[in-house]
């Protein structure tokens, strides 16, 4: 029997049990669409992330009392002694570290005439802060260390706070007022762009002399530092940490009261995270296929018991046991196909509902439709083969026999 | 010789018991002979029926389809005996409900490998030889009793089958359409085909030119018209 024939005649058997076609294939597409879907996700993490360590310098060190994937109290990192501009200072003193840039944060309104904008950060730091932390200046000038030695009432704006105080007119050179006090616009940064739905460009930059004296000092300050020219980021992270514990006074054998934040960090546990997902996805692919599977066995083995005398007939008009185990095995491979198909549909929408609703930016990747396809056709295959080779094995006269 | 059977034995094993349901035949059944094979139920007609068209494989004794030994061959080997050399014709008709006539008739040739091209033309013909044209591309149940006996003479005979089975050809049919099946027949026989037929019934039998009558699993008698 050709190919051709058989897979006509698999497409009639299945037609004329559509119901039952679809309630079988159920955990299939549940297992196919769950792949796409959580693949989708995958792919859709890893290129905000990859935005976000481009944003990043790519060999900063960040030193500050919180660590940027946090576990456990939050109390436990707010309780510990803040990190001082002293601290940046000796870190800078290292040989191991090349620049360095302190700044420390708060939020506050930003205005012009009559618009304000809300809750805008405010950053304070040195002029290092535009090369580590990677802030280029679109228009104007970054802040200066003199700016920071006589304490200026200057300010650079992020992208979106120019745009939306100054529409129409050159910001340069006009006042704003930042947290009640006034500032005068000396450089617009470049814009950077979404990371998961937040902006990047809602910020001012300002000295960071200033910025104690208007917002007062007592917070702690982060340290971003770059490893001096031709030694590993690792090698620099041990100087802070050995030099920190001392400045701390932390004793031998008690763990860092202060964060050294890295890009290895926030890539381990960005892997550990993609990881659970991952473990997570094969889990219950794995049980749907399975659960899918077994369905498409039994339906398959009822189908067999059902089409007995057919299988007889067939036999008796000259067909061999390899055109009939064949026959019922591309019916079922058919048949977690469809379910296949569904669900790679299935899992695709989810993963364009999720880069519709939410910043995550989804992606339907071709790896994940054909492991899904893949799987679903190894699955027909591998629980078909039973059944299959039962119905051919059913000897001509019995089966004719069968009411 | 189209058939020929020495010592011919099938016995089944029911519980502890054996059945013997056919017990040293011997019968030779030439090209173009038109048969006809009675006895009542219980008699072994069905098991000899089933072992002569290579459904079943007997228990003791030779087989011979022209001139090949067959009693030993394996399924695989069987069906492509019946595929060439055999058609069969069913009391219950067995086509498949899904296809159309023309798709039953289809297909033998199909499992017989058969060219595609050269297909479609062979069922027309066979079609045409069973009256059936216009009812190619309905389904069974869309045909009378009468009309899907024809599909299936006419499935039987897509291969060119060197013989014809036909188990109570018109046991499910009235006796009008009886009648007219058994007219299809004797074309057949006309044309120079073999034929034998399973049956009870006295006046169908008669259609035909020898009468095997078998009892308790022995042929009884064996008679030429």
């Amino acid at each position: 029997m050709d190919f051709r024939e058989t897979l006509l005649s698999a497409m009639r058997a299945l037609r004329s049990h559509k119901l039952r076609t679809m309630l079988t294939t159920l955990g299939i597409v549940i297992g196919a669409s769950a792949l796409v879907a959580v693949m989708s996700l995958i792919a859709g993490l890893n290129s905000s992330v990859a935005a976000q360590f481009q944003s990043i310098g790519t060999d900063i060190i960040s030193v500050g009392k919180y660590p940027w994937v946090q576990m456990g109290d939050e109390e436990d990192y707010w309780r510990r002694k803040d990190i001082t501009l002293e601290d940046s200072e000796a870190i800078g003193r290292l040989p191991s570290i090349g620049l360095v840039a302190p700044n420390i944060h708060t939020r506050r309104n930003v205005s012009h005439g009559g618009t304000t904008m809300r809750f805008t950060l405010v950053s304070g730091s040195t002029p290092e802060y535009e090369t580590i932390d990677n802030f280029p200046v679109s228009e104007g000038r970054f802040v200066t260390s003199m700016d920071v030695d006589r304490r200026r009432q200057v300010v650079v704006l992020g992208a979106d706070v120019a745009a939306e105080l100054f529409p129409i007119v050159d910001p340069l050179g006009r006042d704003v007022r930042v947290g009640g006090k006034r500032f005068t616009v000396v450089g617009v940064l470049e814009e950077k762009g979404d990371i998961l739905g937040s902006s990047q460009d809602d910020l001012v930059i300002i000295p960071i002399s200033t910025f104690e004296k208007a917002f007062g000092s007592r917070r702690s300050v982060v340290v971003d530092a770059q490893p001096a020219e031709g030694v590993p980021v690792d090698e620099a992270v041990d100087d802070i940490r050995q030099m920190m514990r001392v400045r701390r006074k932390v004793p031998r054998g008690e763990p860092d009261d202060f964060a050294v934040n890295t890009q290895d960090d926030l890539m381990s546990s960005y892997e550990s995270l993609t990881g659970v997902l991952y473990f997570a996805m094969t889990g219950i692919v794995a049980l749907a296929l399975l659960v899918g599977g077994i369905g498409v066995m039994n339906v398959m083995l009822v189908s067999v018991a059902e089409r007995t005398r057919e299988i007889g007939v067939r036999k008796a008009i000259g067909a061999r046991r390899r055109d009939i185990t064949l026959q019922f095995l591309v019916e079922s491979i058919i048949l977690t196909m469809l379910g296949g198909i569904v669900g790679i549909g299935v899992g695709a929408g989810l993963g364009f509902l999720v880069k519709a609703l939410t910043p995550l930016p989804a992606a339907v990747t071709p790896t994940s439709v054909a492991l899904a396809a893949g799987f679903a056709i190894a699955t027909g295959l591998l629980f078909g083969v039973y059944p299959a080779s039962r119905a051919g094995r059913l000897k001509p006269i019995e089966a004719l026999r069968y009411e | 010789m189209l058939i020929e059977l020495e010592g011919l034995e099938k016995t089944y094993e029911v519980g502890s018991e054996s059945v013997h349901a056919l017990v040293d035949i011997d019968l030779k059944v030439d090209d173009n002979e038109y048969m006809a094979i009675m006895g009542p139920s219980g008699s072994g007609k069905s098991t000899l029926m089933n072992i002569v068209g290579c459904l079943d494989t007997p228990t003791a004794g030779v087989y011979r389809l022209k001139g090949r030994e067959v009693s030993m061959l394996d399924d695989d080997d069987l069906a492509d005996i019946r595929s060439a050399e055999i058609g069969f014709v069913f009391q219950t008709f067995n086509l498949l409900p899904r296809m159309t006539a023309f798709q039953n008739v289809e297909l033998p040739l199909i499992y017989a490998r058969g060219d595609r091209k050269a297909r479609a033309e062979r069922v027309w013909d066979t079609l045409e030889a069973v009256g059936l044209t216009e009812r190619a591309h309905h389904r069974p149940n869309e045909l009378s009793g009468g009309q899907r006996q024809r599909v299936a003479i006419a499935r039987a005979l897509i291969n060119r089958p060197s013989l014809i089975l036909a188990d109570e050809p018109t046991g499910n049919l009235d006796s009008r359409t009886g009648e007219e099946i058994m007219g299809i027949f004797n074309e057949l026989r006309a044309r120079g085909n073999t034929i034998i037929l399973v049956t009870h019934e006295e006046y169908i039998a008669e259609h035909s030119e020898r009468i095997i009558r078998l009892r308790d699993g022995r042929i009884e008698s064996d008679l030429s018209a």
